[in-house]
């Protein structure tokens, strides 16, 4: 099991030096130079200014000071505002986005995995038909959407009960978090239930619970000890990927409901071609989410003993 | 004779598919007797495992359906049922195991663990005692080193210890029916003797009745007491091993005996195949299911279902060349070994 | 031994004829295979037409494409022509106008029929010409501040937009030509005091707003047949738009078959490129195995390590996309560039799994070349994954597009897509919901069609899968 943690702790490590390098790459064919902004500048502050970002050396010499930076953690100076630290605004709104991203990934495990199960249980009967007929909306309805009606039904809401029940944008407390951790959640909530269901189907129809039924357990044991179980395997597998799904995807929800989290801040960055910000970005959010892949991984080894003793 | 401890009648199940309904089991009547084994015999889909999940209450409905019969443990109905006498059938009364150990266990719980466990739930034991008691009985279906295979996954067990570890967990509340639905067939043949004797030296320890499914007359011959044979969804021919063996008086039995490897080294006789297929399920013949494939089929037999005619006091066989009536040369054919 | 019915052999209860007991023919094969042989995909084709569900999306697809494709033609309205005197209009809304002589100045002198009464009231027809407010002297105010609202003026006080501000206490006049439309009106005059500071003084004046148009902008706009005289107090219908317009007066069902055209190109054509790179290449690793197998697939890991989104972001950066340009090539390359690898895992997994297969062996055996092999045998076992995996990448790929065009990082405007009509949509979501509701509509019906077919493919394309859904 080390020697496995070890392996992909350092295959994480090189994914993300990949990561890096493609970023690099990336940013280093955008047509066009973060200096020839809008604001004129004298040829002298120019260089002044390329000498500062190293923009006068060859790619590979930017290259590796770039690798060089990126080792000691520095993700250098925000383009646009001259003296933010890229590593200031992570630390600034990364949290705001970490919350509200774990607080739907919650919200969508749990979710998917008690209705998934309920459904597998009450199989092609009226509970059964309902979710899976929510589920299906849910896959098929953009999250924007979500967003948009949820923020227009907590509107009308409020104005309707003359009472502010939830506060339909902005950030600071729980109650702000509610609704954008819900609509965020609700794409993968609808995922992980089909998953659900499917998986605990398979496994409902299995020969081990067939056995345990032989041996004459009560339903409720049955259900606890040998179907949830092993029911959620499948489920663990896919939480990295939607992990790095409700990661991404709060970008929509934060611009919908203007919280100050980094993804509304990398959006801003790409529309003022912020150089630094967009690299730093880039790269912390990969290697953030390659590390809760294998987070994930090592959790589902913990679980699975199949896989934990090999 | 002999207490009769199980006794089936009329037992009859039916399946709902997308083609239609399935009438697998179409009133089985058997007994079992206390200490002793009885082996349900038949090719795949005759309904022989059907009939055993049936009683046990573990066929799925919908889509399965018990249209009728019962199934009397000393005296009650268990059909259905899930008590009798203060004590749970599943697991208590009656064990049960299955054909694939590899699939049949818990992937992702201990084997003690899964030993323990109707322990606990039918005897009230903790789970410490119960624990201690699985170790036990890995030790008595004879599993070297059991307090380490105790802790021990499914997937760390090969084929064979697997089986013995779900005989372990069949037996570990004194059933005094052991049900084994094919337990042999996906082991190694070495392996499948060593099973069948650790069933045979159990029973004899414990004096609990077996249930034997199976399609291979090989292991009916070193297991069974009794064989009830089965075709379709009914029983064709009932009787001692002996009875079966040697006096088979069906012919779907003399098919069976004549379509089974022998090892007499004179063995002039041929493998004979029971030539067609089973009869489609959805709707099954008005006659006698097997009259298609049955070389001997009179008129009769396409018309109606033969009844059961006694052959002698513990053998019955429903074949209409047990009538009295049949002329001689049809009737003979059970006596000259087959074709004369 | 008690067995149910037990009749001795030796003592018949029910006599038989002779004829009962005559042999008849030994026919085994009678219960054999009599349903007729067909085609893996005949039968896959047989099963998905019994899905309702899928073949309900099917339909629904052929009618978006002919939507996208065949609905411009029908309705030939250029998605890009602004009509200002209809903006932001719901469906189905009043089109009339009537038209009315052309703007004149006003000097605060009430019409006749208007002005009675007292406090804030019109001075003359409010239309969307202009509308024309008079008021009395508030005594002892320093100051009148004029608000307009949509919205009645709720317990907050929520004036909406201040319009006008008059320094003096008499009383006065103001004429609001301000971008009005046909609508009700709140308009509120909050007295200042002496100092110009707000006063909790106020009224309210509620005033329905008709729309009016002039002959000349009649015949500009062609409304009328040049034939037709007109004269004022005429009743003309404005441009028809059946799904009502955005927030530019463009027309919603012109844009929507615009962003129909765009949304499913991208939809559709971007899944069947990476697809089709996927499967090349997956099918390349799997069926070279070994060393150049592991290479493959550990570059395939890396690019699936990538953040999707920030990719499709950064890369349509990198492209550029200039003055003039839709932005659509640089959204098709990033997401085939993107998106091979799940493909490319899964098609190699079932060339490994085929490989092994003894079908394969047998054919080896027989003699079967490499490319024979992958044509007669690899290829048409994972056609229907591959058909699958398609038909679920179609509405993941509209997703992306319309998330990336949403967050202003997908097609430029002018170009519509449904993506971005939502993003237009949601600035008047509370005003107009039409202009939200229309586009992401479009988006989910087309996403959940494509999914329940995918569903209702994988379950005829595969038995195994389809035991548990």
């Amino acid at each position: 099991m080390w020697q496995y943690t070890l392996k992909r702790l350092l295959q994480g490590v090189i994914t993300v030096w990949f990561i890096a390098t493609a970023t690099f790459l990336a940013m280093h064919n955008v047509p066009g130079d973060p200096l020839s902004g809008e604001r004129a500048m004298s040829a002298s502050i120019r260089a002044n200014l390329e000498a500062r970002y190293g923009l006068d050396k060859s790619l590979t010499q930017q290259y590796f000071i770039y690798i060089g930076n990126f080792l000691k953690g520095d993700f250098g100076v925000s383009f646009a505002q001259e003296n933010r630290q890229v590593n200031d605004i992570i630390r600034e709104h990364f949290p705001v986005s970490a919350t509200l991203g774990i607080l739907a990934v919650i919200f969508a495990a749990l979710g998917g995995v008690l209705w998934g199960a309920l459904t597998a249980l009450y199989r092609n009967r009226l509970p059964d038909t309902i979710i899976m007929f929510l589920v299906i909306l849910g896959i098929s309805v953009p999250s924007f959407v979500f967003a948009a009606l949820g923020q227009l039904t907590l509107v009308n809401l409020n104005a309707f009960f003359g009472v502010s029940f939830l506060p339909v944008a902005g950030w600071g407390t729980v109650s702000h978090m509610l609704l954008p951790a819900l609509v965020l959640g609700m794409g993968t909530m609808a995922y992980l239930t089909r998953l659900m269901r499917s998986s605990m189907l398979e496994i409902i129809h299995s020969d081990y619970v067939r056995t345990a039924k032989a041996k004459g357990l009560p339903p409720a044991r049955i259900f606890t000890r040998h179907q949830l179980r092993n029911a959620i395997l499948p489920v663990i597998t896919v939480l990295g990927p939607a992990i790095a799904a409700i990661t991404t995807g709060g970008f929509v929800v934060e611009l919908v409901f203007a919280i100050p989290g980094l993804g509304r801040y990398f959006v801003q960055a790409v529309q003022q071609l912020d150089y630094t910000v967009i690299m730093g970005t880039t790269v912390f959010y990969g290697a953030f989410l390659v590390f809760m892949v294998i987070v994930v991984d090592l959790l589902y080894g913990w679980i699975d003993p199949r896989v934990r003793l090999q | 004779m002999t207490t009769k401890l199980l006794e089936v009648k009329d037992l009859q199940v039916e399946f709902d598919t997308y083609g239609g309904i399935v009438k697998a089991v179409r009133g089985v009547d058997f007994a079992v007797q206390a200490g002793k084994t009885l082996a349900i015999v038949g090719e795949s889909g005759c309904g022989k495992s059907v009939t055993v999940q049936a009683m046990m209450g573990l066929i799925p409905m919908p889509p399965g359906r018990i249209m009728g019969g019962s199934a009397r443990l000393r005296g009650t109905d268990i059909l259905g049922r899930k008590m009798i006498e203060g004590r749970e059938v599943r697991g208590a009364e009656i064990g049960m195991i299955f054909q694939d150990p590899m699939s049949s266990l818990n992937p992702t719980m201990t084997i003690g663990d899964q030993i323990a466990e109707p322990l606990q739930v039918h005897r009230g034991y903790g789970q410490k005692k119960a624990y201690a008691r699985a170790i036990e009985l890995l030790g008595l279906v004879r599993i070297p080193e059991a307090a380490r295979r105790a802790t021990q996954y499914p997937f760390e067990f090969s084929g064979g210890m697997l089986q013995r570890a779900m005989i372990a967990m069949a037996i570990s509340c004194n059933p005094t029916i052991l049900i084994a639905d094919e337990p042999t067939t996906a082991l190694d043949v070495t392996i499948q003797a060593q099973i069948l004797d650790l069933l045979k030296s159990l029973q004899a320890e414990t004096g609990m009745a077996i249930i034997l499914i199976t399609h291979d007359l090989g292991v009916v011959a070193r297991m069974a007491d009794e064989v009830a044979v089965m075709y379709a969804g009914k029983i064709v021919e009932f009787g001692t091993t002996d009875d079966v063996f040697y006096r088979p008086s069906h012919p779907y039995t003399l098919g069976l005996k004549q379509a089974m490897p022998t090892n007499h080294r004179d063995a002039v006789q041929k493998l004979m195949p029971i030539e067609g297929s089973p009869p489609d399920m959805f709707s099954p013949p008005v006659g006698c299911a097997y009259a298609a494939r049955c070389p001997h089929a009179m008129t009769v037999c396409e018309a109606r279902q033969p009844p059961a005619f006694a052959v002698t006091v513990q053998h019955y066989s429903c074949c209409w060349l047990q009538h009295s009536q049949v002329p001689h040369k049809a009737a003979g054919i059970f006596y000259g070994g087959g074709h004369d | 031994m008690t067995n149910p019915v037990l009749i001795s052999s030796g003592a018949n209860s029910e006599a038989l004829a002779v004829a009962d007991f005559a042999p008849i023919a030994h026919r085994p094969d009678i219960h054999g295979i009599s349903r007729p042989s067909r085609s893996y995909w005949q039968d896959a084709w047989i099963r998905l037409k019994k899905n309702r569900r899928a073949m309900v999306s099917l339909w629904l697809i052929v009618g978006l494409l002919a939507f996208a494709v065949i609905g411009p033609l029908l309705w030939q309205v250029d998605p890009a022509r602004q009509d200002i005197d209809q903006i932001s209009q719901a469906p189905g809304a009043d089109r009339s106008a009537r038209i009315v002589a052309p703007y004149e100045f006003w000097g605060g002198q009430a019409f006749s029929g208007f002005g009675e009464g007292s406090g804030l009231r019109t001075g003359a027809e409010a239309n969307s010409q202009a509308v024309r407010l008079i008021w009395d002297a508030v005594p002892g105010a320093g100051g009148y501040r004029l608000y307009r609202n949509i919205f009645p003026i709720d317990d907050e006080m929520a004036f909406g937009l201040p319009i006008a501000e008059f320094p003096n206490a008499s009383a006065g006049f103001y004429e609001d030509r301000l971008n009005l439309r046909p609508d009700t009106y709140y308009y509120s005059l909050v007295v200042l005091d002496a100092n110009g500071g707000l006063t909790s003084d106020y009224q309210v004046l509620e005033v329905p707003v008709h729309r009016v148009i002039t002959v000349d902008e009649v015949r500009e706009r062609s409304l009328v047949p040049a034939t037709v005289a007109l004269a004022t107090g005429d009743e003309v219908f404005l441009a028809l738009h059946p799904l009502g317009t955005d927030y530019l007066g463009r027309d919603m069902l012109a844009r929507l078959m615009s962003g129909a055209r765009v949304s499913l190109f991208i939809g559709i054509v971007a899944p069947f490129l990476y697809v089709l790179l996927g499967v090349a290449y997956g099918a390349t690793a799997g069926f070279l195995g070994g060393k150049v197998d592991q290479v493959m697939m550990r570059f395939a890991d890396f690019v699936v390590a990538l953040p999707f989104l920030l990719f499709m972001i950064l890369f349509q950066v990198v492209f550029g996309i200039g003055p003039g340009e839709s932005g659509i090539l640089p959204m098709l390359v990033a997401l085939v560039v993107l998106a091979w690898p799940a493909t490319a895992r899964l098609v190699r997994g079932q060339i490994l799994q085929i490989r092994q297969e003894a079908y394969v062996s047998a054919s080896r055996l027989l003699g079967a070349k490499s490319g024979y092999l992958v044509w007669r045998h690899m290829i048409p076992n994972t056609m229907g994954v591959i058909l699958v995996t398609l038909t679920f990448a179609v509405p993941s790929a509209i997703f992306t597009e319309a998330f990336l065009s949403f967050i202003g990082m997908g097609v430029a405007p002018p170009t519509a897509s449904w993506g971005s009509m939502s993003n237009e949509g949601l600035a008047t979501m509370l005003t107009h919901p039409h202009e939200l509701i229309f586009p992401s509509l479009f988006i989910s019906i087309t996403v959940l069609a494509f999914n329940l077919l995918g569903d209702g493919l994988r379950d005829a394309l595969d038995a195994r899968m389809r035991s548990f859904e």
